[in-house]
């Protein structure tokens, strides 16, 4: 069990903060994909003005390129120079950190320059030429943990991150691999991820995929995002991260799971709230301590 | 005869770090076919032991899968507060020691607890049977 790290998030002029250890809770939000520049503004202050009315720090989330889609006639993306553009525009319009996935290791450097985080795929958790671009972006890496891993496994990525000069990780958990077409969420996977000391995130709209379930294109049940928000928040989290648009069923990416801003603000509450109880609970009964 | 004379110096057998997982420290301890690894932090200091008999307890013990198990760090699972002796100390005072504590090995370390050697019970009799 390694020491908790704490990760300091944001540069320039933007919201700073830190996120492990006892730390409060983070949220990270956004469409998945970047549609459009003013549909991009318009999330980043409809989602702003619900977090600054829970008081949670938050990171806005938006790919400029879906290197993943199931289908070759899916929405591909922005690219990558006008999705950084936009990105920047996020941060100096709303003071907000951004946070981008890349797919291709010569994305990382101009990815790190804009965003201040940089996300490593969940596809692409343990490619060596992915992981090492992303460290020498010297920002901190969201790095998703694969559908087809197991918790213990993502330390292997860690370590080649930390081979590569970096010590600046969030794992994340999205779901695992159950069969074909399924994923489950293993509980399990948080403390086992956070003994790595780095801080764990949750990525509840992935989590609840069904990964290519409609033939060409993933369906998932948005429906149970709120209970495993608050089953993964109450198990210990530093991090939240939930796709959110104004109108999912036209969103062009992952429209099946994306949450619907309608919904954001209750489940925030609800996961602050679980959040600061879970401290009290080991401040007051102290912290876990049934061993093997 | 001090044990400075008989010990095993510290490129002669296992040592691993607080980073190292216990696949690479059991791969470590094979190299040497000796049944115990020092654990030393970055400034060298003797942070705790593992042995075969330490694996082998928790082989009865624990129940993650192997996968998981090998990934765990040696540290984790090492005994923090060993029985240790240092280079100026009598060879038979610490054979005794190791009757003792049915140890095989003593890890050495100097006054700061700097790991500098390890005591092992092969040499250590050789050193004092008639021959």
């Amino acid at each position: 069990m390694k020491k908790n790290k704490i990760i300091n998030i944001g540069h320039g002029n933007v919201n700073k903060f830190s996120i492990g250890g006892e730390l409060p809770l983070a949220f990270v939000g956004g469409p998945c994909a970047i549609e459009s520049r003013d549909h991009t503004l318009f999330m980043a202050e409809a989602i702003s003005k619900i977090c600054s009315k829970v008081e949670i720090n938050w990171i806005y989330k938006s790919c400029y390129d879906k290197d993943c889609r199931s289908s070759p006639k899916s929405f591909h993306g922005i690219g990558l120079d006008e999705g950084l553009k936009i990105l920047d525009e996020v941060r100096n319009s709303f003071g907000v950190p951004v946070v981008s996935d890349f797919s291709n290791p010569s994305w990382a450097k101009p990815t790190g320059e804009v965003c201040d985080i940089i996300q490593v795929p969940a596809y692409l958790c343990r490619q060596t030429s992915i992981l090492k671009s992303a460290a020498e972006t010297k920002k901190p890496i969201l790095l998703k943990k694969g559908q087809f891993m197991s918790p213990w496994n993502m330390k292997n990525s860690c370590s080649k991150i930390e081979s590569f000069g970096s010590e600046k990780i969030i794992l994340a958990e999205r779901g695992t691999f159950m069969g074909y077409n399924m994923l489950v969420n293993d509980m399990t996977s948080f403390p086992i991820m956070a003994s790595t000391g780095y801080p764990v995130c949750y990525d509840a709209t992935h989590s609840v995929q069904l990964p290519t379930s409609m033939g060409n294109i993933s369906g998932g049940q948005r429906e149970f995002i709120p209970n495993l928000v608050r089953s993964a928040v109450a198990n210990g989290i530093n991090l939240l991260f939930m796709e959110t648009h104004n109108k999912p069923d036209e969103a062009l990416s992952d429209s099946n799971t994306v949450l619907d801003i309608k919904y954001l603000e209750k489940i925030l509450l609800q996961a602050k709230m679980i959040h600061e109880t879970r401290l009290e609970i080991l401040k007051k009964y102290g912290k876990d301590n049934v061993h093997v | 005869m001090k044990v400075k004379k008989v010990m095993l110096n510290i490129n002669q057998f296992p040592i691993v770090n607080e980073n190292t997982i216990l696949k690479e420290t059991l791969e470590e301890m094979d190299k040497y076919g000796i049944g115990i690894a020092c654990i030393v932090n970055n400034k060298n200091h003797l942070i705790g032991i593992i042995t075969d008999g330490d694996f082998r307890r928790k082989l009865l013990k624990v129940q993650k899968p192997f996968s998981a198990f090998y990934l765990d760090y040696a540290i984790d699972h090492a005994i923090i507060s060993p029985v240790v002796c240092y280079p100026k100390a009598s060879l038979i005072d610490s054979i005794d020691l190791m009757g003792l504590k049915q140890v095989w090995d003593l890890p050495v370390i100097d006054d700061k607890k700097k790991l500098v050697g390890l005591l092992h019970l092969h040499q250590a009799i050789s050193k004092v049977l008639p021959k």
